[in-house]
């Protein structure tokens, strides 16, 4: 099952302001001038307790039928998903391990075979379910404040 | 100023600004809101916190809500005066959900 792109990035869309007023308030860099029905990205720039950026891709595929697949990238977004890339506190895979990220799915090689995608709006562990773009952003900038250092 | 005028005028009130991942909290916003982020300048962070939480419905317990002044976290036992906040400041209600 997959969603039309023409959908996903209205859905985009209309969560964007919120979660880029989010992160404007909280010192954090959102980019989202290359979004478009072909590329349903968009890029948040978070810093650890030390001061190191860290950049996160959101890939909206099939959103909001599905969460975002949430990578860390390098700053010229030339290089993805490697250890040095990713502040740690998270899963050594390396993954976002939330639900909202669907790389954490089994089904999309991620550790999760207890997961169902269409969960994805559940909360993860205990708490409140993040489900939404500005909820991903506080999450994971919330976590990424209080880390030291890369994974790799 | 006399001290019967200073009693009169009550304690010093901060009207603040609350952005959260649900929106902004503001004098005006959300529309129906069912309380502003106006405050004697000797209340906790907690309380701060505990009404941006109510009105924008993060009922959850076991998450966990940070107010931030930038990227200074609040601490919840601390009063607002003790921040020195200028009226209209802009904090930010962090949240932030469970791990796997």
């Amino acid at each position: 099952m997959s969603v039309s792109s023409d959908i996903s990035l209205e859905a985009v869309r209309a969560e964007l302001p919120v979660a880029a007023r989010y992160a404007a308030a909280a010192g954090l860099t959102l980019d989202a001038s290359a979004l478009s029905a072909d590329s349903l990205r968009f890029y948040v720039t978070f810093e650890n307790r030390d001061g190191e950026r860290f950049f996160a891709e959101f890939d909206c595929r099939d959103y909001p039928l599905y969460p975002p697949t949430v990578e860390f990238v390098s700053e010229d977004r030339g290089e993805r998903g490697t250890l040095r890339l990713y502040p740690q506190g998270f899963h050594t895979t390396p993954c976002v391990c939330t639900r909202y990220n669907r790389k954490a799915y089994q089904e999309r090689g991620g550790p999760h075979g207890d997961w169902r995608l269409l969960d994805w709006r559940l909360p993860t562990g205990q708490g409140v379910g993040i489900d939404t773009l500005a909820l991903m952003v506080s999450d994971l900038d919330a976590k990424i404040r209080q880390s030291s250092g890369r994974m790799g | 100023m006399s001290a019967d005028k200073k009693e009169e005028a009550g304690p010093p009130v901060l009207t603040l600004r609350v952005q959260t991942p649900r929106g902004l909290w503001s004098m005006d916003e959300p529309k129906d809101a069912d309380k502003r982020p106006q405050y004697a300048i000797s209340t906790k962070i907690q309380q701060v916190i505990n009404d941006a939480r109510s009105v924008f419905k993060f009922v959850e317990e076991d998450s966990k809500y940070t107010l931030l002044l930038g990227k200074e976290v609040l601490v919840p036992e601390r009063p607002l005066a003790s921040y020195h906040l200028p009226d209209g400041t802009l904090l930010i209600l962090s949240v932030q959900g469970g791990n796997a």
